[in-house]
């Protein structure tokens, strides 16, 4: 391959998605990602991955890979998909194929968010597409989370700096309020603090919705900060509450994700508001919208009935923990696994299809390691506020692709996509 | 049965209504994927003696892929998990694809239902532009129906902008660039103006009138309907342009549409979901039906077209670009709300709902459609929609056949209904129509094909796709059209015996106008001021 430079190429590094990374190509190695940040300089790498693919820990050929992960899946009682990191939505579609075919359950990086996913699945949301926030936003409340360290271009490409329709001097068209939920911290260059003890937090929250619906509201000290920033958001023209749906500091709660909707519809009674709702990369929202739109349900989905069936509260780290699973199917980066999935697939046979799956620290039964999307592989991936954005690969052709492998895989199976 | 690459559907009952076949008994030959004029005596045979054949359905207006679909979706886990729907086993031992149902099914069960329906060709009524990559992929998954969708213009603010400037030649070509940028069939406008001061938040919520001005006063309403309904007819789209007009479901709105209609007066332009649009009445004063004065227009303008949107009895899902309407209807309801503005371009607003015959409004709603199809004289531009999800879903098809059908029938639902609203209606007056097999084949396969502008559709002519429905001839209207005998998609046998058979991949349906390159690099440069997305991966071409 020839040196060269890919310009608009998408970076699956964080929810972001930033599509304005201009790749170096030199001696078939990434020499550089222009306009990435650190999360996405390292995300890209040097484009380098492993090519190997191994049963039972031996060197084997992708038929025999192939031929062995189809007989471990096909045997298999009570199997498991898992939708892992780096995978486009076309290797996604084929992974809930597989998954139908086999009546598994399947489950998806997705889940991360699952409080949030739940808190909309009961009370719906007020939302916007993250461009849409940055022509509008004239007030941005960081809730307890300061973008820079997971999203580091979150502020400077969507709700703080960029200048917008409505928002022509761009940082300075806008108010910043950072919200400190204990440690959880807004960010440093907030024009104004607001503090609220974590154990406060969810009362603060509906205290907030009840003065911007001009309901009676406590008068107490604890509460008195957030409720006159209630009042301030009420006197906005858009107001965006930006909080963080992956886990942190703060565990994660059903309540809270639901106040967080509430008080953002809320607002749009007396202004307009949108809550943006922060979800980390490799295209876990891609595998959001491609289950719901293949089986209704956007994570924890079990084909066991041979009809898919929403288990929120039983996916896969659940399943696994309970010794439920007697093989499991890894499509995508085995890295980007949680600790308690990664954990229990350490007891059961696996295969695992993606980039770097031979560096699986769980052992799999056969790993097919294969490119990356974004990198060696296009297709389409979904953006944190579902805008989907194509792939463009600086490396294609240098390694397998995850797509066609897992399409193989799927109709050695016998499964219709 | 293999795979027929020739089939003769042999003495049927034929409703052709585009070939003048009213009821016609002879045959219809098909080969390959096309219908031709004759077969060999020696082809293979389906015997349609006492049944009735039609060209396969075709649906010129629903909500079934895309970005609001999926939100849509995933807001209502529930209605998923109470309607399951296991994979249907294919003739071939074949496994299809699992899904779910309720008023937002997925994918997969979306394309085996309009098979099982007897509709080979649906149309997605509107997808954002920057969500078009989203629409296409979920179209690839949903199997057997030829699908496409009408893009959203009308509130973006690219358009917007040429409006003030009065570029009106750069508007369309920009129009016609998005078409074929995002691999869309037509151009849809909702309420236009009205999501885009929703979303610049301030005092004002919605437009009220076709002369709200937008900022600018050459930005109004009516200015936006005049651009791109001339776009549309100057490009020489197969389909005009596709209108959702101010003031959706608000009392009095019959002022607005009818104000609509007349500021296009002598162009082509197709007014979507009729029903949704022609109240009497006014906001706080109560509510009639306004049905008579706007059919009466359009029985009048040849140039006019529309779909009825009917609203049918139990559960809907509310799903629109017209986001502050979905806001009123939250704030009234109290049920679950999305919203999503979408950048630059458009809005999304979902809330559940149910029509009951109890309720004064729903029961008026319901009226209000009836009336339009049955004082319609031209079935051939009055189209059999139920803007699905949000009158109810495409599945109560065949129960809105049997109202506009069977008099009795519908006479004895009247009765059914809360008719505190309906003095003054057509319906309540009495309408004797019933509509024959023939004007439903017009509403519900031969018009809108012809209305899309999709010359193999709709018609069973030599050449035409081959796409035909068999019906056992019942006397219940609403079971023969809900379980149609055979169903063939493009010369495949997909539905025997009532039952789903064969799934085959379905055509996408688009157009590519022309335009001056030009406009491209001033979109550029308004992509690269504004935007959050690379100019280059807008759209949903593949991208190299």
């Amino acid at each position: 391959m020839t040196d060269r430079i890919v310009a608009n190429v998408t970076c699956l590094g964080c929810g972001c998605a930033c599509d304005d990374i201009t790749v170096v190509v030199t001696e078939d190695r990434i020499a550089d990602a222009r306009n990435a940040c650190a999360l996405g300089t390292a995300w890209f790498g040097d484009g380098t991955v492993p090519a190997e693919t191994r049963v039972n820990g031996r060197s084997a050929s992708l038929e025999q890979a192939l031929t062995e992960a189809a007989r471990l899946l096909s045997g298999a009682n009570r199997p498991l998909v898992y939708l892992a990191g780096d995978v486009s939505c076309e290797t996604q579609r084929e992974g809930v194929a597989i998954a139908d075919r086999l009546h598994a359950a399947i489950d998806s990086l997705a889940a991360t968010a699952a409080a949030a996913v739940l808190a909309a699945q009961r009370r719906g949301r007020a939302g916007a597409t993250l461009g849409e926030i940055r022509q509008q936003a004239d007030l941005v409340v960081f809730w307890g989370v300061d973008p820079s360290a997971r999203y580091p271009r979150y502020a400077s490409r969507y709700a703080v700096e960029p200048p917008g329709v409505a928002t022509a001097q761009g940082r300075a068209s806008r108010t910043l309020i950072a919200v400190d939920v204990g440690d959880s911290r807004g960010p440093a260059e907030a024009d104004r603090r607001v503090a609220i003890a974590p154990a406060d937090e969810v009362d603060g929250l509906g205290m907030m919705r009840a003065a911007v619906q001009g309901r009676a509201v406590d008068d107490e000290e604890r509460f008195r900060s957030v409720v006159e920033l209630a009042r301030r958001m009420t006197g906005a023209r858009y107001v965006a509450i930006v909080a963080d749906s992956e886990p942190g500091l703060i565990p994660a709660d059903p309540a809270r994700a639901e106040a967080l909707v509430t008080l953002a519809q809320a607002l749009n009674g007396p202004t307009r508001c949108a809550l943006s709702t922060l979800r980390g990369g490799g295209n876990r929202s891609g595998a959001d919208a491609v289950l719901t739109w293949q089986t209704g349900f956007p994570f924890a989905v079990d084909f066991a009935r041979g009809y898919p069936s929403y288990q929120p509260q039983a996916g896969a780290a659940a399943l696994l923990d309970g010794g439920e699973v007697d093989a499991a199917l890894v499509i995508g980066t085995p890295a980007s696994l949680p600790e308690p999935v990664a954990a229990g697939l350490s007891r059961v046979r696996s295969v695992v299809i993606g980039p770097r799956a031979s560096a699986a620290t769980f052992q799999p039964a056969v790993a097919v390691d294969t490119g990356e999307a974004g990198i060696h592989e296009g297709g389409t991936a979904f953006r944190m506020d579902d805008v989907p954005l194509p792939l463009r690969p600086s490396l294609e052709g240098g390694v397998r692709a995850a797509f066609v492998t897992v399409r193989t895989l799927r109709e050695r199976m016998g499964a219709r996509a | 049965m293999s795979k027929p690459t020739r089939l003769r559907i042999a003495g049927g009952t034929v409703y052709d209504p585009a070939n003048g076949a009213d009821g016609v008994v002879r045959d219809v030959c098909i080969e390959g994927d096309r219908i031709v004029a004759e077969l060999p005596a020696s082809a293979p045979r389906l015997d349609a003696r006492g049944m009735v054949v039609m060209p396969g359905g075709v649906d010129i207006h629903a909500h079934v892929a895309g970005s609001s679909v999926n939100h849509a979706r995933r807001l209502l886990p529930e209605e998923h998990a109470a309607e399951p729907m296991p994979a249907p086993r294919l003739e071939d031992g074949a496994v299809a694809r699992s899904g779910t149902g309720g008023t937002l099914p997925s994918t997969f069960t979306t394309g085996y239902r309009y098979a099982g329906l007897g509709y080979t060709t649906a149309m997605e009524a509107a997808v954002a532009p920057i969500a078009a990559r989203h629409a296409h992929a979920e179209l690839d998954d949903t199997p057997i129906i030829d699908a496409g969708f009408f893009v959203l213009l009308g509130n973006d603010d690219y358009l917007l902008r040429q409006l003030a400037a009065g570029e009106g030649a750069r508007a369309r070509d920009y129009a016609a660039w998005l078409l074929g940028t995002t691999r869309a069939y037509a151009i849809k406008i909702v309420n236009p103006g009205g999501v885009a001061v929703w979303k610049r938040g301030g005092d004002r919520r919605n437009v009220s009138g076709l002369d709200d001005a937008l900022g600018s006063s050459a930005v109004t309403p009516r200015k936006i309907l005049e651009t791109l309904a001339g776009a549309a007819n100057a490009l020489a789209l197969p389909h005009p342009v596709h209108i959702h007009c101010n003031n959706l479901g608000q009392p009095g709105n019959a002022a607005t549409t009818l104000e609509s209609m007349k500021a296009l007066s002598g162009q082509r332009a197709h007014f979507t979901h009729l029903q949704f649009h022609s109240y009497g009445g006014a906001p706080g004063k109560g509510w009639a039906s306004a049905a008579r004065d706007v059919i009466a227009y359009v029985n009048a303008h040849a140039e006019v077209s529309v779909d009825v949107g009917q609203v049918m009895f139990g559960a809907a899902t509310t799903v629109t670009a017209d986001s502050p309407l979905e806001h009123l209807l939250y704030a009234s309801s109290g049920r679950k709300w999305v919203n999503v503005d979408i950048e630059l371009e458009s809005g999304c607003g979902i809330v559940p709902y149910a029509y009951k015959e109890k309720a004064a409004v729903a029961a008026l709603q319901w009226a209000v459609g009836l009336e339009l199809f049955l004082l319609a004289t031209d079935p051939w531009r009055v189209v059999l929609s139920t803007d699905h999800p949000n009158g109810g879903t495409f599945l109560s098809y065949p129960e809105l056949i049997r109202l506009l059908m069977d008099r009795a029938y519908r006479d004895e639902r009247l009765k059914g209904v809360n008719q505190k609203l309906l003095a003054g209606s057509a319906l309540l007056d009495g309408l004797a129509r019933e509509y024959t097999l023939g004007e439903i084949a017009i509403v519900t396969r031969a018009g809108p094909a012809r209305l899309l502008g999709l010359k193999g559709k709709g018609h069973l002519a030599p050449g035409a796709d081959a796409d035909v429905t068999i019906y056992a001839d019942v006397a219940d209207r609403a079971k023969m059209f809900a379980a149609p005998r055979y169903v063939i998609k493009a010369g495949t046998l997909v539905v025997e015996e009532g039952q789903l058979r064969r799934a085959p991949t379905g055509r996408r349906l688009a157009v590519r106008p022309e335009y001056d390159a030009a406009v491209t690099k001033d979109l550029k440069r308004f992509f690269d001021e504004y935007a959050s997305v690379a100019f280059e991966n807008y759209g949903a071409e593949p991208v190299a």
